[in-house]
Parts: C-alpha cells; sequence; structure tokens
C-alpha cells in the first residue's frame, strides 16, 4: 500500500516525514471524508484519532494502520470543527464523541453527538475548560467557565452548541 | 410496543458500571444502546499535570487486569522520542511479563464465561490455572497487579528464578491442551450457550474496528507482535490464531488457543534471556516532540500518543484501549439473540470497563 499516493489530493502537503513509529503527514484544509474513503478503500484500518491544543486552535490526527505501519495524517482547525466521518467509518462513532465531550469540538454532518465519557446535559469542551487550571488543578471544584461561554480555544470557555469562529 | 429493558449501570456479570438498554420483541432483542463513562476519571486530564515518573505510575491505573501493557506502551513512546535504546535483557523481560499478563487475564476470563455458562467445575479450573500466573507475577514483582515493572529504558526489576517461570508456563500449557481446551471445544453445554450466538460478522468487525480476539474470532488476522513486531517478538516462534465464525464459540476457542501461544512465548523468551543490563539508571529527559506506541494487549491493540514540551511533564498524553473500540461491537452481537443469551454476549468481548472510562 502506498499512503503516498493515497494522501495526494486530500490537501495541501505542508510537511512529510517517515519516522520509526510511522509515517506522519500534515495536511491543510484536511479533506477528512475523501480521505476516510481512499484509505478504507487501501486496506487502511482505523486505529483512533488525537486531539491537541494548538495555540487557539486545535490539531486533529487521524491514526491508520497501513499493513502494519501506523500512518498519522494530521491538519490543524481553521474553524470550530471538521466534518464528521462516522457515517463512512463507525468505528470513529466514539471518538467523535469523546472529543465532543473533551475539546467541544463539532464534526459536521452528525445528526447529534451525545456526551460519551461526560453524562447528558454536562457542558461539553471539559479538558479546555479546565486547561486554565494548570498542574495543581483540581477538575472536581471547577465550578465552571470563566469566559464568556462562546470561545473555542484551550483554556476558554465553549457554549453548549460548540463553538463559533 | 415493544419494551426497552435497561441493564446496568452495573454490568450484571462483572459488577463493573456500563449500561446497556435493550430493545425487546418477546424474548428477542432488535435493538441496543450502549452507556458508558459512569467512571470517568480523565487520566489523559491528569496525566498531563504529572512529571514522566508519576505519569507512568497513573497509566498504570488505566485498568487493573492488563496494568503492564500500559506503563509498556508509555515507556515505549518515552523511548522513542528520547531516541533510548533497551538492553536485550529487559526486551526479553518483557515478553515474559506481557504474556505472563495475557496469560492471566485470559484465564480470568475464560473462567468467568465458564461461570455464566453454567460449567462451575470448568470455571474452578481456569481459576486454579490463574493462580499459577499470578503467583509468577508476584514472585517476580512483589504484587499480584500493577506489577511496576516497566521504565523507560528497560525494566525495574529483573527476573531472579527463571526456571519457576519456565515451570509454570509449562504447567499451564499443558493443563490448557489437555483439560481445557477439550472440555471447552467439546463439552455439550458451552457448544449449546455458545456456538452460533452473538454473532460479528468480518465485515462488522472491519466497520467497527473491532482488535484483540474480538477481531480474531470474527476472521481478522490482526496482531501487533505479528505486524509490527516490538521488542524480541520476531525472534520468537508463535502463531496467531484466527476463527471464522465470529460467534462467542469463535471467541472462547480464540482465547483458550491465545493461553497457549502466550506459554510457548514465555518458554522460548525464558530460554534465549540474555545476560546483562535490564535498565538505564538515569531516567531520560525527554525532548519536545511526538511519538506513537502500540502494543498488542490481552484485549487487542492498546495505543498511545504523547507530545513532549521538553518539560518534565507530558505535554499531551493520548490513551486508546482495546474496549473502547470493541464495546460498541456488541450492538450487532445482541440483535436478532435471545434476552437470556445478552449477560454471556457482553461478556464474549472481555469488556474492561475500568479502561474504557479511563
Amino acid at each position: 500500500m502506498d499512503s503516498d499516493a493515497v494522501l495526494q489530493g486530500l490537501g495541501v502537503c505542508v510537511s512529510r516525514d517517515r519516522r520509526t513509529d510511522g509515517d506522519w503527514a500534515e495536511i491543510g484544509d484536511l479533506d477528512v471524508r475523501a480521505m476516510t474513503r481512499e484509505l478504507t478503500k487501501a486496506g487502511a484500518r482505523w486505529v483512533t484519532m488525537t486531539v491537541t491544543p494548538a495555540g487557539n486552535s486545535f490539531r486533529l490526527i487521524y491514526h491508520w494502520d497501513m499493513d502494519g505501519r501506523l500512518l498519522n495524517v494530521a491538519t490543524t482547525l481553521t474553524g470550530p470543527g471538521k466534518e464528521s466521518i462516522a457515517d463512512l467509518l463507525p468505528a470513529a462513532e466514539w471518538v467523535e464523541r469523546e472529543m465532543h465531550d473533551y475539546y467541544a469540538l463539532e464534526f459536521f454532518g452528525r445528526d447529534e453527538t451525545p456526551a460519551l465519557m461526560l453524562r447528558p446535559g454536562d457542558e461539553p469542551g471539559l479538558f479546555s475548560r479546565t486547561q486554565e487550571l494548570g498542574r495543581d488543578g483540581d477538575p472536581a471544584e471547577y465550578e465552571g467557565p470563566a469566559g464568556d461561554g462562546t470561545a473555542t480555544g484551550p483554556g476558554q470557555a465553549a457554549s453548549s452548541e460548540g463553538a463559533v469562529a | 410496543m415493544s419494551p426497552v429493558i435497561p441493564v446496568g449501570p452495573y454490568h450484571p456479570a462483572l459488577e463493573e458500571p456500563y449500561k446497556i438498554s435493550l430493545d425487546c420483541e418477546g424474548e428477542t432483542i432488535r435493538g441496543a444502546d450502549i452507556e458508558v463513562g459512569f467512571n470517568f476519571r480523565a487520566i489523559e486530564w491528569l496525566a498531563e499535570r504529572k512529571n514522566y515518573t508519576q505519569a507512568m505510575t497513573l497509566v498504570e491505573r488505566v485498568c487493573g487486569i492488563c496494568s503492564n501493557v500500559h506503563t509498556l506502551t508509555f515507556s515505549r513512546a518515552v523511548e522513542t522520542l528520547a531516541g533510548l535504546e533497551v538492553p536485550e535483557r529487559a526486551r526479553y523481560i518483557r515478553v515474559i511479563v506481557a504474556e505472563a499478563e495475557r496469560l492471566h487475564s485470559h484465564l480470568l476470563w475464560a473462567g468467568v464465561a465458564c461461570e455464566l455458562i453454567g460449567f462451575q467445575t470448568l470455571f474452578m479450573t481456569c481459576l486454579a490455572l490463574r493462580e499459577e500466573v499470578m503467583d509468577v507475577l508476584e514472585a517476580i514483582s512483589g504484587n499480584r497487579v500493577n506489577y511496576a515493572m516497566n521504565r523507560p529504558g528497560g525494566v525495574n526489576r529483573d527476573i531472579i528464578d527463571p526456571a519457576r517461570v519456565l515451570a509454570a508456563a509449562r504447567r499451564i500449557r499443558t493443563a490448557t491442551e489437555r483439560q481445557l481446551i477439550p472440555v471447552l471445544t467439546t463439552d455439550r453445554t458451552v457448544r449449546a450457550r455458545c456456538a452460533g450466538v452473538g454473532v460479528l460478522t468480518r465485515e462488522e468487525a472491519l466497520a467497527l474496528g473491532a482488535l484483540g480476539p474480538t477481531a480474531r474470532a470474527s476472521g481478522l488476522a490482526q496482531d501487533i507482535r505479528k505486524a509490527a513486531p516490538y521488542e524480541v517478538y520476531d525472534r520468537l516462534d508463535f502463531e496467531v490464531p484466527v476463527l471464522t465464525d465470529g460467534d462467542v464459540f469463535a471467541r472462547v476457542v480464540v482465547r483458550a488457543l491465545e493461553i497457549v501461544q502466550s506459554c510457548r512465548i514465555i518458554e522460548q523468551a525464558v530460554d534465549a534471556m540474555p545476560a546483562g543490563p535490564w535498565q538505564h539508571v538515569d531516567f531520560p529527559r525527554v525532548p519536545a516532540g511526538e511519538a506513537c506506541a502500540r502494543i498488542e494487549g490481552p484485549r487487542g491493540e492498546v495505543f498511545y500518543y504523547l507530545a513532549s514540551d521538553g518539560s518534565d511533564v507530558p505535554a499531551r498524553v493520548r490513551i486508546r484501549t482495546p474496549t473502547f473500540q470493541n464495546m460498541p461491537t456488541v450492538v450487532p452481537m445482541v440483535r436478532g439473540m435471545s434476552l437470556a443469551d445478552a449477560p454471556l454476549i457482553q461478556a464474549s468481548i472481555d469488556p474492561c470497563y475500568s479502561c474504557t472510562d479511563r
């Protein structure tokens, strides 16, 4: 399986790196649905998704297994979320809900994004909201967002509908 | 109107937090909805606020059964970032402990499954065999769970009595081959309760990203120990059992066959383990960067992503456990099945709610 061929046409390749822990690609404005279609067609196996804070935005890394080699496709968000791939790949259904819980990210195209780790009715974005607590903070003592409830970046509050660009 | 039967949030067999709502028509299950997160601990969040030594101890608490696999995966991610070589003896010790952990996990699960099937005698056999493994792990590490064996750059202690490990592996292999597998594969009660029950097709397993024995019982030949060998697995002769029926029976048999393979791995590793150092004395400085690591745990692939900003605290720790991926496979498994079979079908993925909720 040639991951280079698959990754072509999915967006602007910012960087490409072959490391001991797998292949890494950074793609601007990544077309995640095309990526999912092409990689599953090529026989890649879904591993998971990682979200990392990146300045005032977030970086999404989609991890795939291609014949035993890890392929990590990353993109930095320019808006409040990314298109959902859960309808194309049910394996991604829970992780989208989980990342919504942690960072209040929106996955567009879903009918709903119910809480997975949080309880129904809990404000999503737990990790983002409590980022300000730092190393000595206790999330159990967290009393609510300090901001106006509309910002999206790490350490800022998010509305229950997610983030507003 | 069909009744929806809520089961949980405590599992009827495993006494762990998890809820499944079964949409029934008479005794037949038509659909299911799963809820998790009842014991959500935000371990990823916590790990990003502790230094690497503290984080090692923390990730060992992700799971109470496969605790070792989490420190091993985390250590390997740190080693990748720090460019750290692990001494040869430590790599063998890691494999021996990892396979012993697989043994006690699979034997515990087999015992629980036997109890659910209604086969108390075989439950006792499984638990007695498991005690052999637990004694070995206690002799190696001083503890029956949370062995604290791994550290970046090696292991925390040597195996000082390899002959005892070898003897236990041989006894377990013999008992599994002569008692456990023949009974599990030929007994009428086991077949009646398990064969054709809770089927997960190969296509469903692929679409839902099933892992480990759950995937391998549905025809997916995936195992990180073979596909992307780590430590010394590429030097050891072992097979990855794969069955195609996708039912509870296939999941029972795959794990029983894996017990034999784990014993074979331990026997070879003990024989081939060289003398020499087994750790770097100093904890490494972790440079800025990011790395991933994967290990084949008892329930399937464990995945860690680690990002460092060069400080002594991880910038991001992402943990994907196998049960997180396997849990949704219960929905197609129970569809069309009898309500009475639901507890066994749920248990057949060997779920770990502690791992899932992290």
